[in-house]
């Protein structure tokens, strides 16, 4: 599902005049045809437009046609839109492929030394069909368990797809095969026929092993591994499964196959799920990806720390997107869904959001300056009614400059507060601390107002907490609790984490020169102890010297040694360089950890509106389809219903009128009485109650006949519309059918809301 | 006409093995290869083949021969068309026909196992154990050219069936066509491989579609009756060091059919067997002999009878003594190696006596034993140090007596998560993770899942209702001695049925009262000072179906029924105490105060 979102147009933004409630269907159906017009275009386009937009042409059309400029305008979001989003993508991209590219080769290596394995065991015959006579070790299959540490394996989709794109580039044979080709619908010949389909790119109508043989035979073929993929083991029918094996395994010699099998849980899922017989040839190996929280980690740091694209998000919509990793659905797909939502929304709701792009280029103050001088009045005043605006106590000075100045600062600061985070997350590695608590908390708008205590109680207010922080950590924030832990760090880390500041704090000068200053001291420490031990004349440091210009491989190597003799000096130092480090992290949250929601003009690129992101991703289809059945006039808008209120009328839907009989009944429902009721309502009263009368008046009279005819017609067309309707409900889930036990009645599923 | 038939019926009746080779290759050679005698051999043959196969002399004839003969009506007919127009042509395509003529001894050595043959020796010695079973094999098969009745080699999984069988063929070097209904899955791809392999197919290259028995048996005898026709004709023409050659391997072909209990699984297997076992009888001709192998015995086929039952032969279980040799047999370092065995045998023979199970469990423990004990090399351990060896060895025996699956890392992927480890290892108080990520609410719905498993459903309003809990309360105490019995019996009989059904509707009801109690004391002890409420969270409830399903998929929640629009689906927990033990600690939820202890 989150796949296929993703790779589904994008739900452009279009800008209909301040109405935020997106209609999806509406958008969608305007999407398509500018989707092709877009691409051709792509980024260039935007900054021609933008260009055009700033130059003092566009601008005096601007004022002297309005309705003109402000269709430019309407067309800017969605290019600013797309730019952004595409840098976003990228990136994104990257991230993904360097996480995985490391275990990728090592899965190539052992590709590798498998297929010289097999190699080395026998060279394949002729083209008989009888088993080769080797001993059992050689016919077993190599198999790669990769794990992929997640129970949805959305996001793993895309992994394998690099994963046969890698193999292929290294010269093998590569076959992707899903769950799909695993079912016991299809049985084995489905498994084989695909496997077929896709190395010999013909397909027979029955799968045959021997034609794969003679077609490994071929010399064009053959000294190549066939890598065979399957992405989600557990989904596979396991005897089908087991079959396919069985069968490989007694052709591997002359087919080398070496699966690849993705595993979602744990280790023993292959145990649980093949049969013994399969697994005892499978020689396995393990392999494992990177963790899902890692993945969002990098990705994190990557977009909205490193990358400043002038789309950020606000703290609650961190907060909600952080709650929906960990609780909902922990796919980095469906992150990337929301942010993407989160994305066209601001662009869309924003109107000043296409200034963003100043954030990426390189003199963002004359950029500013320029754009902002082109703008028309509305939007000029627009960005002096944002709220944050309301905080600036001079409202004579409401000029261009303000706003560039403004915006100036938002950038500036937001480039101290990625670095600071970034410390932040580099000294919360070591206690596993992961980056979108720490971003999370940043974030927070009240953490610099309130108290420490209330501080700390705020920022983790309405955060799910992890797991393991759930109760024991759960008293301070994870900033404080990131630069406590400093003060216990070990030496050699401790210079680790400066070297990686001094990388970070770059921006910053003065922390910068205060980084380097600590760091000088650490080194001094490890020179000194390594002078003293050089002394004593310790044998094993005699090399150290000449290694201490490297002064990386001093610090990792000596201070652990020196830590264990534990002089009171280097004690004592050690902790001093500790303390200051912890003094010089909490100076930078204290000055530089400005979150963005507390800067002026921060609405322009940050997206704070978590209601409506909240009704995209999550939305509640049964409730709304009980709220509807309920409500059916406010949106049928016929005459007859209106006037009548709260009473039921036979004009209104069927479906509509038995789901508001039903909220009379408990959780059973008697079919009878319910059908009764419905045909009460359905035929108007004054017939019925007159052929009721007749019917006791005349029992034996010629009329009955007449009136039982009309009413048996009626009463079978009653009979329908009243099954129609119920079958509705029972699809929509908010019925179950009559059982067995209970043959009058329904069971009612859903109550209230 | 009639002598020709003399000749053909003259071997069985003087039935002698010796005999026959001499009388059969004196009458086949005279018949010429014209097709008006090819048929009538064809029309005489039932009644010949009838008198030839001994057993089926009395045995009436089965529906399925009945049925073979009259598909075989028509297509025979079809047959004489085609061979009177290649009557027609011969006279102009001799040349070919001499060509093809010298093709065929070639291609039945085709049929001859690949690879040098071996000594008897060397094939008794290379499956130790086995001696007794091969000779009978060998005896069997009787000398060159003698015609053979089914055999039916069975046996428990890896006891050296197929690897014996096809060494004899080696040892003989007789032609043979072997196909495996494990690789052919299905009838139409045995039969198609089978037809394919047989000579002149190869030759033609061509692959003839073939589904129905009744098609393959057609195919079968055509292809072998050409064949044999092809030989008896050449024979005469050919020269001496081509008839030496077809000397050698004979005029016998043997069809090999592998993994016969395979059959049995697919649909109409009942047909397709007794096809199979029939075939000789079908086929009538003695210069084609099979041999089926299987891994369960004759009995299991629920073959009706009316046919002559394959020849048994069994192959039992591999004796200890042989399990040694076979083990001992290509290890470089002998004395080593059975100073191992001397360590490790007895406990795994208690287990397994299969080869391919035992050899798969010593190959990493030998490893671990030359790291160990490489220094002794060539000294032999007395009773003593046997006994110590087997102490010290113990701890690799023990976990590796229950472990069926091992999963090694690759050696270089520790490299990468060496990194990891230094900061994993640094707060060890995290021992117990899951290995994977799951979204909390799908911890709490697997939890949910296990509990409604574990739990009789009546116990439900006790567990999550306060009022319920009352009256169970007061029930238990007026409970009598035979109300006691009676629900330890109802105890046991769930411990015997194992983890329960319960219908989705249970599971969601179980979810929201454990969810809520969680999202309770989670926002109790988080303090409710500060509105933010987690950015207008929705609590755990929505998209629990979603999260159904991926549990399902991750096998810990298996479903059963079938239409989702019933409602009537049931499913059922099948994850390990353990784990659930584990998920529950991570989300800090006291699952022992829900769950039903006897």
């Amino acid at each position: 599902m989150e796949s296929e979102s993703l790779d589904s147009p994008p739900a452009s933004p279009i800008a209909n005049n301040g109405e935020n409630n997106l209609q999806p269907f509406f958008v969608l159906h305007k999407a398509l045809p500018r989707k092709g017009s877009r691409k051709a275009s792509e980024t260039g386009k935007t900054r021609s437009k933008l260009a055009s937009l700033s130059s003092p042409k566009a601008a005096e059309k601007s004022e002297e046609t309005k309705q003109v400029g402000e269709d430019d305008y309407d067309e800017v979001p969605l290019e600013a839109f797309d730019f952004v989003w595409s840098k976003i993508d990228r990136t994104i991209k990257d991230v993904l492929l360097n996480i995985n590219i490391s275990v990728f080769d090592v899965i190539h290596q052992w590709v590798c030394e498998s297929f010289s394995t097999i190699k080395s065991a026998g060279t394949p015959g002729g083209l008989h069909s009888y088993p080769p006579l080797t001993d059992i070790t050689c016919k077993q299959i190599f198999t790669g368990l990769v794990m992929t540490k997640n129970v949805e394996f959305v996001d793993d989709l895309l992994t394998f797809k690099e994963l046969a794109m890698h193999l292929k580039s290294h010269d093998s044979h590569v076959v992707t095969l899903s769950s799909m080709d695993f079912t016991a619908k299809s049985g084995i010949g489905g498994c084989l026929k695909s496997l077929q389909r896709q190395l010999i790119k013909f397909t027979p109508d029955t799968a045959d092993i021997s034609i794969l043989v003679s077609w490994y035979s071929e010399p064009e073929n053959k000294g190549y591994p066939i890598v065979v993929i399957i992405d989600d083991m557990e989904r596979c029918n396991g005897c089908v499964l087991s079959e396919f094996i069985l069968i490989l395994r007694e052709w591997v010699i002359k087919i080398p196959v070496i699966l690849i099998m993705g595993v979602a849980t744990t280790i023993d899922a292959p145990k649980k799920l093949l049969t013994s017989n399969a697994l005892q040839y499978l020689s396995p190996c393990k392999f494992t990806l990177g963790s899902p929280s890692e993945r969002m980690d990098a990705i994190m740091e990557a977009l909205l720390v490193k990358l400043c694209t002038g789309f950020d998000i606000g703290h609650k919509v961190a907060v909600f997107l952080r709650n929906y990793f960990l609780r909902h659905d922990g796919t980095v797909t469906s992150f990337i869904r929301a942010l993407k939502i989160a994305c066209s929304k601001h662009f869309l709701m924003e109107p000043l959001s296409f200034l963003c792009e100043g954030f990426l280029s390189e003199d963002s103050h004359s950029f500013w300056m320029e754009m902002c001088e082109s703008l028309p009045v509305e939007m000029h005043k627009c960005a002096f009614d944002l709220p944050s605006c309301k905080l600036i106590d001079d409202v004579s000075c409401l000029s261009t400059e303000t706003l560039v100045s403004g915006l100036s600062a938002v950038k500036s600061l937001q480039k101290d507060w990625s670095s600071v985070v970034l410390c932040l997350f580099e000294a919360g590695k070591f206690h596993r601390i992961k980056l979108f608590d720490i971003f999370c908390e940043a974030l927070d708008p009240n953490r610099q107002s309130g108290a420490v205590e209330d501080r700390v109680k705020a920022s983790s207010s309405g955060i799910f907490l992890h797991s393991e922080e759930c109760f024991g950590q759960r008293k301070t924030g994870f900033i404080s609790q990131a630069v406590r832990r400093i003060k216990d760090l070990p030496p050699a880390q401790l210079s680790q984490l400066l070297q990686i500041w001094r990388k970070h704090t770059e921006g910053i000068t003065e922390i910068n020169v205060k980084v380097e200053e600590l760091l000088s001291m650490l080194d001094f420490d490890g020179e000194s102890k390594s002078n003293k031990q050089d002394g004593i004349g310790s044998p094993r440091k005699v090399t150290s010297p000449g290694e201490s210009k490297s002064p990386k491989k001093v610090r990792t190597g000596s201070p652990k040694k020196a830590a264990s003799r534990s002089h009171l000096n280097t004690e004592k130092d050690k902790e001093a360089v500790n303390l200051k480090a912890v003094k010089l992290l909490e100076c930078m949250v204290k000055d530089y950890l400005k979150p963005i929601e507390s800067l002026p003009f921060h609405e322009i690129f940050c997206f704070k509106h978590v209601d409506i992101l909240q009704s995209a991703l999550i939305g509640d289809p049964r409730k709304m389809i009980q709220v509807d059945l309920l409500k059916s006039h406010t949106y049928l808008h016929c005459s007859c219903c209106n006037k009548s209120g709260e009473s039921l009328l036979p004009s209104m839907n069927d479906t509509s009128i038995i789901y508001q009989l039903a909220q009379e009944h408990g959780d059973l429902i008697n079919l009878h009485d319910w059908f009764q009721s419905f045909k009460a309502i359905i035929l108007p009263p004054s017939n019925t109650k007159k052929g009721k009368r007749k019917l006791q008046m005349y029992p034996l009279s010629k009329k009955r006949k007449v009136a039982v005819e009309i009413e048996s017609i009626s009463e079978a067309s009653i009979q329908a519309r009243f099954c129609k309707a119920v079958t509705e409900l029972q699809i929509t889930g908010l019925l179950r059918m009559p059982s067995k036990r209970r043959p009058d009645f329904v069971q009612r599923i859903a109550f209230g809301f | 006409m009639s002598l020709k038939r003399e000749g053909f019926t003259g071997p069985t009746n003087n039935h002698k093995r010796t005999g026959w080779q001499e009388t059969y290759s004196l009458v086949w050679p005279k018949t010429p290869i014209d097709t008006p005698s090819e048929e009538m051999v064809k029309e005489e043959s039932p009644r010949v083949t009838k008198r030839a196969t001994r057993s089926s002399l009395n045995t009436p004839q089965s529906p399925l021969l009945e049925e073979m003969r009259k598909e075989e009506t028509p297509q025979s007919s079809k047959r004489a068309t085609r061979s009177s127009a290649l009557k027609s042509c011969s006279s102009r395509t001799r040349e070919t026909q001499k060509k093809i003529d010298f093709r065929s001894p070639s291609l039945l050595r085709d049929l001859v196992y690949r690879e040098e043959p071996i000594s008897f020796d060397a094939l008794c010695s290379s499956f130790p154990g086995r001696r007794v079973q091969i000779l009978e094999l060998l005896q069997l098969l009787g000398p060159m050219n003698s015609p053979l009745l089914p055999l039916f080699i069975y046996g428990g999984a890896s006891t050296g069936k197929t690897s014996v069988i096809l060494q004899i063929f080696r040892h003989l070097k007789r032609p043979f066509i072997y196909s495996s209904c494990r690789t052919c899955y299905c009838p139409r791809i045995l039969f198609e491989t089978v037809v394919n392999q047989l000579p002149h197919r190869r030759s033609s290259g061509s692959v003839k579609r073939c589904e129905k028995p009744a098609d393959f048996v057609n195919l079968l005898h055509d292809g072998m009756s050409e064949f044999i026709n092809n030989l008896k004709g050449n024979s005469s023409k050919l020269d001496s060091e081509e008839l030496k050659e077809q000397g050698s391997t004979g005029t016998m072909i043997y069809f090999i059919f592998d993994n016969m209990e395979l059959v049995r699984r697919w649909p109409k297997y009942l047909e397709i067997t007794s096809m199979l076992f029939k075939l000789y009888e079908i086929l009538k001709m003695p210069e084609v002999g099979f041999i089926f192998i299987s891994n369960s015995s004759l009995d299991t086929y629920h073959v009706n009878t009316g046919f002559a039952e394959p020849m048994p032969v069994l192959f039992p279980d591999y004796r200890e003594e042989d399990l040694r040799k076979i083990f001992l047999r290509n290890q470089p370092n002998q004395k080593l190696y059975s100073s191992f065995l001397d360590v490790v045998f007895n406990s795994f023979y208690r287990m397994t006596k299969r080869v391919d199970e035992l050899s798969v469990a010593f190959a990493p423990l030998f490893q671990k034993y030359c790291e160990l004990f490489s220094d002794k090399k060539g000294s032999v351990p007395t009773e003593d140090k046997k006994r110590s060896l087997f102490k010290r060895f113990g701890e690799h025996t023990a976990p590796a007596l229950n472990d069926i699956f091992k999963v090694p890392s690759h050696p270089n992927s520790f490299k990468i998560e060496a990194i990891k480890e230094k900061v994993k290892r640094r707060d060890a108080e995290v021992t117990d993770d899951i290995e994977f990520h799951m979204p909390i609410s799908a911890k709490y719905l697997l939890i949910s899942a296990f509990i409604a498993s574990r739990n009789p459903a009546t116990l439900d309003a006790a567990l999550f209702d306060s009022t319920g809990g009352g009256d169970n309360r007061k029930h238990k105490r007026k409970m009598s001695e035979t109300s006691k019995e009676k629900k330890e019996l109802a105890e046991q009989e769930l411990i015997m049925k194992g983890p329960g059904t319960f219908p989705l509707e249970r599971l969601l009801a179980i979810f929201q009262c454990i969810s809520s109690v969680a999202e309770f004391s989670l926002e109790n002890e988080q303090q409710v000072e500060d509105e933010i409420v987690s950015g207008g969270d929705t609590g755990i409830m929505s998209d629990v179906l979603l999260q159904l399903s991926t549990l399902c998929n991750a096998n810990y929640i298996s479903k059963g029924g079938s239409c989702p629009l019933e409602g009537s689906t049931r499913y059922r927990s099948t994850i390990s105490e353990e784990m659930t033990v584990k998920v529950a600690r991570s989300v800090n939820f006291p699952l022992s105060k829900y769950l039903y202890r006897r």
